[in-house]
C-alpha cells in the first residue's frame, strides 16, 4: 500500500468538497431529502404489502366440486389446486363438515334443526399467496374439471388492488422526481467544483494525467455527497420511526396495522447504494462532459 | 546525428486551420534531431504556439504528418495522449502554477497524478528542484517568489517526469533582461544534459545571444532555417554582428 498516494488522492477530493461548500450542502440536502422519500414509499408499500397480506387471510377462494365425485378424485382435486403457482393453502371441506361448520356459525341466529337436508357441496378452500393473484387462482381453479363454481370476495380484492396500484403509482413518480432532481443538482455541483479546478484539471491534462485519473477525485466527490445525504435520510427515517409510527398506528388503529414493521436496517444499506449509486453516475457525467470538450 | 536514424520530430507538408477560417500553419516542412536547441522566431501571431500545440497534441493538423519520438501524433487515439505528454515537458510565458500548492506539491503533482509511486516522487522532485536551483525554495507558494524564480519551478515541473523534449512557449516573455539571460543559461544546462529542446520567442536579444539553430516563421510558413543563426534572416552567414 502507497501511502503517500493515498493520502495525496484524499486531499484531492477534500478539496473538491470545500470548494464549494455552500453548493455542497445544498446537494446533500437535495439527495437527503429526496432519499427519504424513497425510503419513507419503501416502508409505506412494505407495511401496505404487510396489511394486505393480513387482509388476504379473509379473503379465500371457495370452489364448489361436482357432487358425487369419491373422497379419491376429491383429494387429487385438491392436491392438484395445491400445485397451483400463487396457491398457499388448501383445505378440503366435506359436505357435512361444512353443514356443521354452518350450523355452528348461524348457533341462535336460526333454527339450524330445519336443516333436514344438506344443501352444501363439497368445497376446497383456497388461500393465495398474493392478494394480485386471487383472481388469476379464481379463474384456473374454476376450469379445472369437477369443479362446479367459485367464489371469492371478488369486490373486496378487486378494490384492494386498485387502491395499492394508484398509491403505488403516485408513490413511484414522487420519487422518479426526486431523484431526478438530486440527480440535477448534484451533477450541477461537481460541474461547479470542475470549473473551480480548470487549472488543475488543464495541467493534469498537459502532464499527461489519464481522463480517468481525472475523473476519480469527482467521481468520490460525488459518491461522498450520495453518501452522506443518504446518511441523513437514514437518520431522518429512523427518527421518525421511533416517534412518528406509534402515533400514526394509534390514529389509524381501524386499519389491520401488521404487528411487525419491515426491518429499517437493510432498508438503510439499500438507500445509501442508491445515495453512492446517483452521486457517482452524476458526476461521471459530469466530468465527462468537461473532458470531452 | 546518424542520417539513417529517424529525427525525434518529423513535420512534414503541415497544415493547420483553426476552426474560425485562421490559417496558423501552411505547409511546414520541419525535422529536430534528438538533443538539439533550437528557436522558433517570427513576430506575434505567426503561428509559433500553433506549432508547439500540435508536438504535445494540444492541436491536430488540418494536413500532413507530425512525428514525436516515432509516435504517428497527427492520427493516434485520445487516450494515447498521455502517454506523449509524459514525454514532452512544456513551459509557458505565464508559468500556470498552482496557487495553493508550494513548490515541491507544484513539481510532485506533475508525478502524482500520472501515478507515480511516492518512492519515484520523493527521489525525481529533489532531483529536478536541485537543477533548476530552488531547493532551498521548495516549502514557498508562487506568489511569495519571483518570475524567474516561478519559471524555474514550471520548468522544474516540465522535467519531473524525464521527458524527452522540452517545450517552451515564451518563457521569458514575462521575465527582465537579467532573469531572462539565467533562464536561457538553465535551459542550455537541460539541453547539454540530453534533452532536446525548442523554444518560442520573439526575443531578438536572446536568440542573438545563443546562437543556436533559428528556425523563423511569417505568416504560418518557414522562412528561415539556419545553423547557429541570429534573430532576423541572414545575418548568420559569415557576417559579424554584436546582438
Ligand atoms: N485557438 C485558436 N483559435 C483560432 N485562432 C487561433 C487560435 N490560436 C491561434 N490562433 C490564430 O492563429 C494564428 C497563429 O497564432 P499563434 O500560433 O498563437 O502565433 P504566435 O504564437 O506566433 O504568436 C494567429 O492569427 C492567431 O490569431
Ligand atoms: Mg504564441
Amino acid at each position: 500500500m502507497d501511502w503517500g498516494k493515498v493520502k495525496f488522492f484524499l486531499g484531492e477530493v477534500l478539496a473538491n468538497l470545500t470548494r464549494n461548500a455552500a453548493m455542497q450542502i445544498t446537494a446533500i440536502g437535495t439527495v437527503a431529502v429526496a432519499i427519504a422519500m424513497l425510503g419513507a414509499f419503501l416502508f409505506v408499500q412494505r407495511t401496505a404489502a404487510a396489511v394486505s397480506d393480513q387482509a388476504l387471510q379473509q379473503i379465500e377462494v371457495s370452489a364448489f366440486l361436482r357432487d358425487g365425485l369419491d373422497a379419491k378424485a376429491d383429494s387429487a382435486l385438491a392436491a392438484r389446486v395445491g400445485a397451483l403457482p400463487g396457491v398457499a393453502h388448501v383445505t378440503y371441506v366435506p359436505k357435512a363438515q361444512g353443514l356443521k361448520q354452518l350450523r355452528d356459525k348461524l348457533r341462535g341466529e336460526v333454527d339450524t334443526s330445519l336443516l333436514t337436508t344438506n344443501p352444501l357441496p363439497d368445497t376446497l378452500r383456497i388461500q393465495a399467496k398474493h392478494v394480485a393473484d386471487v383472481p388469476e387462482v379464481a379463474k384456473t381453479v374454476k376450469k379445472l374439471p369437477g369443479v362446479v363454481d367459485v367464489h371469492y370476495g371478488a369486490e373486496t380484492v378487486q378494490k384492494l388492488m386498485r387502491l395499492l396500484d394508484v398509491a403505488q403509482r403516485i408513490g413511484l413518480a414522487v420519487i422518479v422526481l426526486l431523484v431526478l432532481a438530486s440527480f440535477q443538482i448534484v451533477s450541477n455541483t461537481i460541474r461547479l467544483t470542475v470549473y473551480s479546478r480548470r487549472r488543475e484539471i488543464s495541467i493534469m491534462q498537459l502532464v499527461g494525467a489519464t481522463n480517468n485519473y481525472i475523473r476519480l477525485p469527482f467521481i468520490a466527490e460525488g459518491i461522498v455527497a450520495g453518501v452522506l445525504g443518504a446518511a441523513l435520510a437514514v437518520a431522518l427515517l429512523l427518527v421518525a420511526q421511533r416517534e412518528l409510527l406509534p402515533v400514526v398506528a394509534q390514529l389509524i388503529k381501524f386499519v389491520p396495522f401488521p404487528t411487525q414493521l419491515p426491518d429499517l436496517i437493510p432498508l438503510a444499506f439499500q438507500l445509501l447504494g442508491v445515495g453512492a449509486l446517483v452521486g457517482a453516475i452524476a458526476s461521471w457525467i459530469s466530468v465527462g462532459r468537461y473532458l470531452r470538450v | 546525428m546518424a542520417p539513417e536514424e529517424a529525427a525525434l520530430i518529423e513535420l512534414s507538408s503541415v497544415s493547420l486551420t483553426y476552426p474560425n477560417g485562421v490559417r496558423a500553419l501552411d505547409a511546414v516542412d520541419l525535422k529536430i534531431e534528438k538533443g538539439e536547441f533550437i528557436f522558433l522566431v517570427g513576430h506575434s501571431g505567426t503561428g509559433k504556439s500553433s506549432l508547439l500545440r500540435l508536438l504535445y497534441r494540444e492541436q491536430v493538423p488540418s494536413a500532413g504528418d507530425v512525428y514525436v519520438d516515432g509516435i504517428a501524433v497527427h492520427r493516434m487515439r485520445a487516450g494515447a495522449i498521455p502517454r506523449l505528454r509524459r514525454n514532452v515537458g512544456v513551459v509557458f510565458q505565464d508559468f500556470k502554477l498552482l496557487s495553493g500548492k508550494t513548490v515541491w506539491e507544484n513539481v510532485a503533482f506533475a508525478l502524482q497524478v500520472t501515478g507515480a509511486r511516492t518512492k519515484d516522487v520523493m527521489r525525481q522532485v529533489p532531483r529536478c528542484l536541485d537543477l533548476v536551483g530552488l531547493a532551498q525554495k521548495s516549502r514557498m507558494f508562487p506568489h511569495e517568489l519571483s518570475g524567474g524564480e516561478q519559471q524555474r519551478t514550471a520548468i522544474a515541473r516540465a522535467l519531473v517526469n524525464n521527458p524527452k523534449i522540452l517545450l517552451c512557449d515564451e518563457p521569458t516573455g514575462n521575465l527582465d533582461p537579467s532573469t531572462t539571460t539565467e533562464i536561457m543559461e538553465l535551459l542550455q544546462r537541460i539541453n547539454t544534459k540530453g534533452t532536446t529542446v525548442v523554444v518560442a520567442t520573439h526575443n531578438r536579444a536572446v536568440v542573438d545571444r545563443m546562437r543556436k539553430r533559428v528556425v523563423r516563421l511569417e505568416n504560418g510558413r518557414i522562412v528561415g532555417d539556419e545553423e547557429r543563426g541570429f534573430y532576423f534572416l541572414g545575418l548568420g552567414q559569415g557576417q559579424v554582428l554584436s546582438g
